[in-house]
């Protein structure tokens, strides 16, 4: 093992005095959803590393904001910075997400953020 | 709750239930056929996906940061703005890589702190045996 001569500051630098994910606005692609979209989770690989969480996967959720433009964190986790998307911000109903879910609290909701890419119009 | 995908996610959720670290159990060296699909997936989640797996509850306890813990965030925070990682970095090595026994065996700061070292480690700021003899030294100083 040799040690890395790529430039380690380049994320600090990028994002001091403006913050992160700030410091990616303006580079995802034109965003492929809106706010009031129903949109289902994929299930994709989850192998070393993820924040989808497991149990919104095959869920349908609606979207109710754009959040901000990021590298997924599976990429940006291993500084990975070149493919920026959007994030959105989802409601789910928790009777979708969970069997037996008791009847007096219907309309119980969770909101969650996920990446575009997990992302899959209904 | 009809699709497949939905029936796999909650399978899932129970098999990770199921293999929360457990002391003095058996679990060595499965053969291959012991392990499908779904346990692989379970085995290789990220221990940090939580939410809808079998569990018990726990005590909640309004308690104030201890000063080491407030020291641990500062280091890390510096590590980041020297470029040593960043927010993501860290999260998946505090949560993630800790494995599941750590994560859910050790204090919150203790992960950050045993992860601090570790990566000055990992990415050879450090030699493993300076820490270890910096371990050592420190020690004495209580003895």
């Amino acid at each position: 093992m040799s040690k890395p001569h790529y430039d380690r500051e380049h994320h600090v630098k990028k994002a001091t005095g403006i913050g992160d994910p700030q410091c990616f606005k303006g580079e995802a692609p034109a965003a492929r959803f809106k706010v009031g979209d129903k949109v289902r989770i994929k299930d994709l690989p989850d192998l070393f590393y993820t924040r989808t969480q497991g149990y919104t996967r095959g869920a349908e959720g609606t979207i109710s904001r754009l959040v901000y433009e990021s590298p997924p964190a599976e990429d940006e986790s291993w500084d990975n910075t070149e493919n920026v998307e959007w994030f959105y911000s989802l409601v789910f109903d928790m009777q979708e997400l969970w069997p037996n879910y008791p009847e007096a609290y219907a309309g119980d909701t969770v909101e969650t953020e996920i990446p575009e890419h997990y992302l899959e119009a209904v | 709750m009809s699709s497949i995908t939905r029936q796999k996610v909650m399978r899932h959720l129970d098999i990770v239930g199921q293999i929360q670290p457990a002391l003095h159990q058996a679990t060595h060296a499965p053969s291959p056929d012991m392990i499908d699909n779904a346990h692989f997936r379970a085995y290789t989640r990220s221990p940090h996906d939580v939410g809808g797996e079998p569990d018990v509850s726990i005590t909640w306890e309004e308690k104030e940061e201890e000063v080491w813990e407030h020291n641990t965030f500062v280091t890390c925070e510096v590590l980041a703005w020297r470029g040593v990682w960043n927010a993501e970095e860290r999260r998946r090595r505090q949560n993630v890589e800790v494995g599941q026994t750590q994560y859910l065996g050790l204090p919150y700061y203790g992960r950050w702190l045993l992860t601090a070292a570790k990566i000055l480690v990992d990415k050879q700021f450090v030699t493993a045996t300076e820490l270890q003899d910096k371990v050592a030294e420190v020690r004495k100083r209580y003895e």
